[in-house]
């Protein structure tokens, strides 16, 4: 019955948004005006303007083509180093994001329980005001720490940072401990920066993919450089439980037991050091640790990981000798999502010294230039006030080298079940959907029980918005402006192509409102968009209209190529006091995965390029294009079971339960499934997605790395039965 | 009967192996020309996983119209609809369209995709991006390609280029340009790792059917024609004959009744 009322009313909030839609166009347009004084539309509306992908973080630069008000094509922007005049699949279906019917385009506010799905259109006063005052009474009454914040990696971040902080809450949630914690504590103990930048030049011979799928996971221009090299005859080694498009690509592929990378990288690094294959100048010269890292490796023979790998110990030899002898052609990939399990941190930090020992640095790796730039201008605002209470994902405590920002987004969840060290009452999330991606989904949806009040910012009604109490309509990226985006040494714009549609409004005019309902209006020191993005431009002279037709300005170039890294030693640790000093192994060292019982599976999950994480599933031209999700199981494991490709199967771990039909196939380990991610969808306000799929937030088992913090992905054992 | 069809003056490349299936190309094919949601004007042909776990292969490459120099759908449609343009640019006209599905019956490529369930259907396939192109722009498959499987360009210069990866590279490429020869020749050619009938592409033979279509319907008025001329001139012989046929026995009779006529006297 509730389901009936909920989508009845969707329904009729689409027919008012078609409304407002039709009114819309007869009103004199903002962007059309801006983008015709800047000559990119003509007197019809017709043309070109450049801005920015926002499928996924990857942000390649894109040319929106516009007739009559309508953006009608995106291609990829020659003008930008991450598209090169290319896009992915996500990228081209970028309209469906936008023009998607599901799109949520008014304020709601819930009538009905939580999770019912009805909502009652309300004016964005009335939800500015409601959402500010439930947040002000949280604070006063338990304090600003019974609020936690979370968001997802996106380019108005610093300004939804700025509000939490502003407000005064430690607690903040992030995507980063479910995707690639450990990648980036490793390189921060071992380089002192998050994410070396990868090069692939014409010289590039030799390339280990630890589980990086690339071909699936796609990055424009990395997917592109990294086929351009297989086509040159680079050597590609890939690493997977399954044979993926990656795979597909690759010299060879090792169907590594999953949980084993470790023991690997370990080898490579005992042969690479025993057979005296390192670069000695390098490792003397800018290294701290190698006496501790060889005296530790010297048991990790080849041999010794064969049996734990099952990868030939003769194979194992080879390849390390191969990856020294391109020296310095060589590039070990940091790789950052398949077989995660909590020994993650170690596997990375091998990976990371492997690089070291061959000496590749500013020639296959260097430091990367990073999102900031000091050459931008900041917008104004006062000091944040003090915060004295724990955070609730134990960063630092019980996660000494995990750095703030990046935090423990599993344990933040647990706290707010177990309401220790205290309880928290309210939840703002932005652009983020943690009823999905947050493992052990049961759990979540068991913490939101426990809020007073959730508000969540999005452009779709997705799971998390379905469950919440007020949910704030986003304008999409093609509806919307964002703060610069620096890449390299420019500092590209994400700028509004099309009007906002409905009463859709950027996350930037969000958080001001908010800010200001919330007596935090010296934080937001900009009068609307324009004025943020004229702030940040201002010490370089330029204007927005200046910049506005190319879609970026060039910036002060900055220094390249240097040999010094932001360690304690200033230079790369490979032995670690930092780690030392908290406890933990100072260099990397073998920890043994779990492996599952007798008739369990170890369940996979990987990225496939029709879909980014939880949020495109409901893209109907992707939803068109895209394989229907399964659960892959080995053929002659199928046989023997008596299961056939198509079968219905239930698939159940200690934390949940999901049914799918099973692609048998050969292309994966006999002793693991995998399950195509990101589906089992439980918003009715997702049309498109809602019923597809399994998901694999419900089976997942919450399981933590304790040095980085990195959810164990892989480690979560499930059985499969036919039904 | 010499026909010589110019040759296109586009091409595509596409090369299997840097294909990964991400299929970029179909989606931004479909915005770029508003393919109804139940169609599409390109399709991914793979060879399926093969092998044994765990020496395993799987090869890939995106399909779409092969634009004929010859094309058997242009030949077969009955209205016009499907035409060539002096670029090779096979094109289609939704509004000169009867539905007879003659197109999808003759190209052997398989590649007219019909509306089977609409009630008034029409014929999906490329036209190369045609309006793209009077902008300057590439295709959209091509342009959006992010490995760059699939090239555009002038189709000598795509010819050209198949021909020096393959020479290049004969470990890698099976030594045959698909496109080059198969139906008559195509603007779109294609190189690959492995024999592209295990990528499911059609054995197409060198000629096109519309080559034999085009004996028989240019032939005739030139066989209609012979024939009127030889059969008139059979006629005028038989009737040559007939009347000197008649001739000799008239005079035959005469003489005879002149002879008998001596004789009585």
């Amino acid at each position: 019955m509730s389901i009936d009322l909920s989508r009845r009313e969707f329904i009729q909030l689409g027919a008012a948004t078609a409304g407002a839609l039709a009114v819309g166009q007869l009103l004199p347009l903002m962007v059309v005006q801006a983008a015709q004084e800047a000559g990119m539309l003509n007197t019809s509306g017709d043309g070109t303007i450049p801005s920015m992908c926002e499928m996924c973080v990857w942000r390649c630069g894109l040319l929106a083509k516009v007739r009559d008000g309508r953006v009608v094509k995106l291609d990829g922007n020659p003008d930008h180093p991450h598209s090169r005049g290319h896009l992915c699949v996500r990228g081209q279906s970028g309209l469906f994001n936008t023009y998607d019917p599901d799109r949520v385009l008014h304020p709601l506010i819930r009538v009905g329980r939580r999770g019912e799905g009805r909502f009652r259109r309300v004016s964005w006063d009335e939800a500015l005001d409601y959402t500010a005052e439930r947040m002000l009474e949280i604070k006063q009454t338990y304090g600003p720490e019974a609020m936690v914040f979370s968001s997802t990696h996106n380019l108005s971040q610093v300004q939804f940072e700025n509000l939490l902080y502003a407000y005064g809450s430690p607690n903040y949630g992030t995507q980063r401990s479910l995707c690639f914690n450990a990648m980036i504590v490793a390189n921060l103990m071992t380089y002192g920066i998050e994410e070396p930048e990868r090069i692939y030049d014409d010289q590039l011979q030799y390339i280990i993919l630890t589980g990086r799928n690339l071909m699936e996971a796609v990055s424009t221009s990395e997917t592109g450089d990294l086929s351009a090299a297989i086509a040159r005859g680079a050597h590609v080694v890939y690493l997977d439980p399954r044979f993926t498009k990656t795979a597909a690509k690759a010299t060879e592929w090792l169907p590594i037991k999953p949980g084993t990378d470790l023991a690997f990288h370990l080898a490579l690094l005992n042969v690479i050091i025993g057979e005296d294959l390192y670069d000695h100048a390098f490792v003397t010269s800018y290294t701290v640790g190698f006496e501790q890292l060889a005296q530790e490796v010297a048991a990790y023979t080849p041999e010794w990981a064969a049996a734990i790998t099952e990868i030939d110990a003769d194979r194992i030899r080879r390849i390390a000798r191969e990856f020294a002898a391109a020296a310095p052609h060589a590039l070990a990939h940091n790789g950052w999502r398949t077989s995660n399990f909590i020994n993650s941190f170690q596997t990375q930090r091998a990976i990371t010294i492997l690089n070291a020992l061959i000496g590749n640095w500013n020639v296959t790796l260097r430091a990367g230039g990073g999102e900031a730039s000091g050459a931008l201008g900041t917008i104004p605002q006062p000091a944040y006030p003090r915060s004295s209470a724990q955070r609730l994902d134990h960063v630092p405590s019980r996660f000494p080298v995990v750095p703030l920002k990046l935090g423990v987004f599993q344990e933040l969840r647990d706290s707010i079940l177990s309401g220790e060290p205290y309880q928290a009452h309210g939840w703002f999330i932005a652009r983020q959907n943690p009823v999905m991606s947050l493992p052990d989904r049961a759990r979540t949806l068991q913490a939101f029980e426990k809020m007073d009040f959730i508000v969540t910012v999005d452009i779709l009604v997705n799971d998390t918005a379905w469950f919440s109490d007020v949910i704030l309509p986003e304008a999409s990226y093609l509806e919307r402006y964002d703060p610069l985006n620096v890449v390299g040494d420019r500092a590209y714009l994400r700028q509004p192509v099309i009007e906002p549609q409905g009463e859709a409004r950027s996350a930037l005019w969000i958080y001001k409102q908010l800010g200001e309902r919330l007596g935090l209006g010296d934080y937001f020191q900009y009068t609307d968009e324009q004025d943020y993005i004229n702030q940040q431009l201002a010490p370089l002279g330029v204007s927005l209209e200046d910049i506005r037709s190319q879609g970026y300005v060039d910036l002060p170039p900055s220094e390249a190529g240097g040999f010094e890294w932001n360690t304690p030693s200033g230079r790369i640790e490979l032995f670690s006091d930092t780690l030392a000093r908290v406890g933990f192994s100072g260099v990397p060292v073998w920890e043994p995965p779990p492996e599952p019982p007798q008739g369990e599976f170890y369940l996979l999950t990987g990225k496939v390029a029709q879909s980014t994480q939880f949020g495109t599933q409901n893209n109907q031209m992707l939803h068109k294009y895209a394989d229907e999700p399964r659960l892959w199981l080995n053929e002659g494991v199928a046989a023997d079971r008596g299961l056939v490709d198509g079968d219905w199967v239930e698939v159940s771990s200690e934390v949940g339960v999901g049914h799918i039909r099973l692609l048998v196939t050969p292309a994966i380990r006999p002793d693991c499934v995998y399950l195509t991610p990101g589906f089992g969808h439980l918003s009715r306000g997702l049309t498109t997605a809602f019923g597809l799929g399994a998901s694999d937030s419900a089976l997942h088992v919450t399981y933590t790395d304790p040095v980085s913090g990195s959810q164990a992905l892989s480690q979560t054992f499930v059985t499969v039965r036919k039904v | 009967m010499t026909h010589q069809p110019n040759n296109p003056r586009y091409g595509f490349l596409i090369d299997a192996s840097y294909c990964i299936d991400c299929r970029s190309c179909m989606v931004a094919c479909s915005v770029e020309n508003n393919v109804p949601m139940d169609s599409t004007r390109i399709w991914i042909k793979e060879t399926g996983i093969t092998g044994t776990y765990p020496d395993l292969k799987r090869f890939t490459a995106p399909f779409h119209c092969m634009h004929c120099k010859d094309p058997s759908c242009v030949s077969a449609c009955t209205v016009s609809a499907l035409t060539r343009n002096d670029d090779g640019i096979v094109s289609y006209n939704q509004d000169i369209c009867i539905g007879c599905r003659y197109c999808v019956y003759a190209c052997p490529f398989g590649v007219p995709n019909y509306q089977w369930d609409e009630p008034l259907p029409l014929v999906i396939k490329c036209d190369m991006c045609f309006a793209r192109l009077g902008e300057g722009q590439q295709p959209a498959c091509a342009a959006t390609c992010p490995t760059g499987a699939i090239q555009f360009g002038r189709y000598e210069d795509m010819l050209a280029e198949a021909h020096r990866k393959i020479n290049e590279r004969p470990d890698k490429y099976v030594q045959h340009i698909y496109g080059e020869e198969e139906n008559g020749g195509t603007a779109t050619l294609y190189i690959s790792p492995v024999p592209f009938e295990e990528l499911g592409f059609p054995i197409a033979g060198t000629t096109s059917p519309a080559y034999s279509n085009r004996l028989v319907t240019e032939g005739t008025p030139m066989v209609a024609g012979a024939m009127l001329v030889g059969l008139t001139g059979v006629y005028l012989t038989i009737k040559h004959l007939r009347e000197e046929a008649e001739r000799d026995r008239v005079e035959a009779a005469k003489e005879k009744a002149a002879q008998s006529a001596g004789e009585e006297q």
